[in-house]
């Protein structure tokens, strides 16, 4: 038996009719690493992360999570969801529910905290993400980057050993990226297991151990960041990165 | 002449409330069962079990499909109602985004705290305008029952007009009537749309 990580593929593979959305992953995340996945839109990044909590299923391989097997119907994927926060693209804030519900709602009625002491750490969290005066605030009365903050303070709520990240950034104007960022950078600072997909290399040399480049459904390239940013080694991560620093 | 018939209807006021008290109970009860019904069979339907989905979807066809006077005739007042309501519940639910969903499901919540926390206080925002609009069609229709026999208002009417022949003033009575029960409705509607419209994320049940 080999030493397991936090987060471990082996083999896997994906289908979406005829098209081989993921394959043949193999790739393991170990506790307290960073890890930035990139490459153009269409080559299974999402996919590859929305896997780990089972918002997508795998076809056939492994992937072990925690050290419990995803897909496996022995594994218990509501309870391992808690243990795994997840950031979208779009917030996906509760637009019914304040910022305050929308941190507390989880531990509340997941996680069995009682209200008051629920509400206490919701307010330390919201102020950790820079929102204390946003507490009574409803997601349609916050700024893009507000909602995210929010939306990061909702998982850590949780106190996950895991947090995903898709594309936390591409939907936020672009003056409202860097507040984002920092509660990110803060949030891997403190030795959180994370997985991010996104193309803002400041963030990804700053804080990722290890950069994974994606390309049509397989890892084409994977390495530190400062080996793949600087050098890379094949054609396609080379192309991918003159556009992406062409802007 | 006009004044005598007044006078004469008058005298069956007693009977035109106990119409109006039958109109009203009716069409409380249908409301209400309709609304249960159509709230948990429109639960069941976007639940992902594919085959419950098209016995419910065929059965909101079949209601659709066959004038409301025959279903009255063959089973009788309730059942029609919820097919109606069933639909709008089910439209609500699929209205909410996917991205709620899966907000909830990533943070663990259970098949019925997503239901309970997430999806029906959405969905209940775009369902209860139409929904109450659906309310006053319902009292509107429920007129049908006195063609079997029930002495709802406007049986009261067709037994009015045989003592006053003047069916104009009797049935413009018996207008006012459903609009007394009505109208308090219509505004309620009125005031749920322009609440939804106004862009806030509160919702008061």
């Amino acid at each position: 038996m080999t030493k397991t990580g936090m987060i471990d593929f082996r083999g896997v593979n994906k289908w979406f009719g005829a098209l081989n959305v993921l394959k043949d992953i193999t790739l393991s995340v170990e506790p307290r690493e960073v890890v930035v996945v990139c490459g153009p839109s269409g080559s299974g990044k999402s996919t590859l992360i929305r896997c780990v909590n089972g918002l997508e299923t795998i076809k056939d391989g492994n992937l072990i999570v925690d050290g419990q097997r995803v897909g496996d119907p022995a594994t218990n994927m509501t309870s391992l969801r808690t243990e795994i926060g997840f950031v979208f693209q779009s917030f996906n804030l509760y637009p019914h529910k304040t910022a305050l519900e929308n941190v507390t709602l989880a531990p509340i009625h997941v996680r069995k905290i009682p209200r008051a002491e629920a509400e206490k750490a919701g307010r330390e969290l919201l102020a950790k993400v820079g929102l204390a005066d946003k507490v009574n605030a409803y997601p349609a009365q916050l700024s893009g980057g507000q909602q995210q903050r929010v939306a990061i303070a909702r998982c850590l709520g949780m106190r996950p050993k895991i947090m995903l990240f898709d594309e936390p950034t591409s939907a936020l104007d672009p003056e409202m990226i860097s507040e984002v960022l920092d509660v990110m950078v803060a949030v891997a600072e403190e030795g959180m297991t994370m997985m991010v997909v996104t193309h803002e290399m400041g963030f990804a040399r700053k804080v990722a151990q290890r950069v994974v480049f994606m390309d049509a459904g397989a890892i084409v390239e994977s390495g530190t960041p400062d080996e793949f940013f600087s050098h890379p080694r094949t054609d396609r991560s080379r192309a991918f990165l003159s556009k992406i620093l062409r802007h | 002449m006009i004044w005598h018939q007044f006078l004469s209807l008058a005298g069956s006021y007693p009977l035109a409330l106990r119409g109006l008290g039958m109109t009203v109970v009716l069409s409380l009860i249908s409301l209400v069962l309709g609304t249960l019904l159509g709230f948990g069979l429109g639960i069941l339907r976007t639940g992902g079990n594919r085959l419950i989905s098209i016995i419910i979807g065929a059965w909101v066809d079949l209601i659709r499909g066959t004038p409301f006077l025959v279903q009255i005739f063959l089973i009788f007042f309730i059942l029609p109602e919820f097919g109606i309501e069933l639909d709008a519940f089910t439209a609500g639910i699929r209205s909410v985004p996917t991205g709620q969903v899966e907000a909830a499901l990533a943070s663990g919540l259970s098949r019925w705290q997503r239901m309970r926390q997430v999806v029906l206080p959405q969905a209940m925002r775009i369902v209860l305008p139409p929904l109450v609009g659906q309310y006053v069609l319902l009292i509107k229709d429920s007129s049908v029952v006195s063609a079997i026999g029930l002495t709802d208002l406007t049986r009261v009417g067709w037994l009015v007009v045989q003592r006053v022949p003047n069916g104009l003033l009797v049935f413009f009575l018996v207008g006012v009537g459903y609009f007394i029960v009505c109208y308090p409705l219509i505004m309620l509607a009125r005031r749920l749309e322009r609440r939804i419209g106004a862009a806030h994320g509160e919702v008061q049940l």
